[in-house]
């Protein structure tokens, strides 16, 4: 079973990943509005070919709700995001749930 | 909740029982989270690694493709990026940790040598070259990140049922089971303090019975003799 990388960003943003290779992408403008945002990541989530999304950090932003809770915790695809730091993409609020403290904090701190 | 059951030994002897089970399965239940606990923390480190390896490579490529732009031209780059024939693919596998499955990714093409990248390189600056193999570095770690990150989701998932589960063990079903084994049990000890009473009450009755019968017997015998 093979499976492709899929980057969601703007043209700055996926015009790299495409020199190395990745086929799959969605542009988006730089500001782009909530209901295109949320269209083109809602394709990529039910498109059976696809293995990893790629986004950028601050574009989650740009996602309803609904549409970034089921992102972050989708594991088939799975989400990465680039250039938000660590704890990303929801793992934290997670990890706090789980375990009870927050790890990620403190290995911030250190 | 302990008037819902009927104080009989049967029921007793099934309450029991359940306690029995449900310490054993509260048991088993924390040393599993606790074994998972422990797995999460390894893949925690690891996945720190990889997140901030991943982070320095994004910003180096990130430099390069800007550099690339302001050189060669955004022209250029766009055109040899629509230019790109081979694909990078990913597989996946799966490994068992403690019950839960994660997903192991392999993949292919994504390192690609000059002649395999699709666009022409004379027409092309070698400041390009470098923008693609940066970011053919910053794709595998992408997957390697996507690997350890779904781990990680997996496992979290799995810690919170299992937390989830013993909590409901430890907190609602077993207080719920002694109570209502305390409740029979006090039942059982006051229907036998009943019945002892009720045994001497009858023993007592018969004992004064058979007085009056003999003190009857004698008044006759003295009637009788008189």
């Amino acid at each position: 079973m093979s499976k492709e990388i899929a980057v969601i960003g703007s043209g700055d943003f996926t015009t790299g990943f495409r020199l190395a290779g990745v086929r799959k992408f969605a542009n988006v403008p730089a500001e782009p509005d909530r209901e295109e945002m949320d269209a083109a990541v809602t394709e990529l989530l039910e498109d059976s070919e696809v293995g990893i999304i790629v986004m950028h950090e601050p574009d989650l932003e740009h996602l309803s709700r609904e549409v970034r809770e089921r992102v972050e915790t989708s594991v088939d695809p799975v989400l990465v995001t680039l250039g938000g730091g660590a704890g990303s993409g929801g793992l934290r609020d997670q990890i706090k749930r789980a375990i009870g403290i927050d790890l990620m904090e403190e290995d911030e701190q250190s | 909740m302990a008037q819902d059951v009927k104080p009989t030994r049967k029921n007793l002897m099934q309450i029991e029982d359940r306690i029995e089970l449900s310490e054993r399965g509260h048991d088993t239940l924390e040393k599993k989270r606790d074994g998972l606990i422990m797995e999460f923390m390894d893949i925690l480190d690891q996945a720190q690694d990889v997140r901030a390896d991943l982070e320095d490579t994004y910003e180096d490529a990130q430099e390069r493709i800007d550099m690339a732009r302001a050189m060669d031209g955004d022209v250029a780059v766009r055109g040899a990026a629509a230019a790109l024939k081979e694909h990078p693919e990913i597989s996946t596998q799966s490994k068992n940790i403690m019950g839960v499955v994660v997903p192991q990714i392999e993949s292919t093409k994504v390192r690609k040598s000059l002649d395999e990248r699709g666009y022409g390189v004379l027409g092309t600056s070698a400041r390009i070259d470098e923008v693609a193999e940066s970011y053919e570095k910053l794709l595998e770690q992408i997957i390697l990140a996507a690997e350890v990150e779904t781990a990680m989701k997996e496992l979290l998932e799995e810690i919170e049922t299992t937390k989830r589960r013993v909590n409901a063990l430890e907190f609602t079903l077993l207080p719920q089971l002694n109570e209502n084994k305390e409740y029979i049990e006090q039942k059982l000890e006051e229907q036998e303090r009943e019945e002892i009473f009720r045994m001497k009450k009858i023993k007592a009755n018969k004992e004064a019975a058979e007085k009056e019968e003999r003190e009857a017997a004698r008044e006759a015998e003295q009637a009788a003799t008189q």
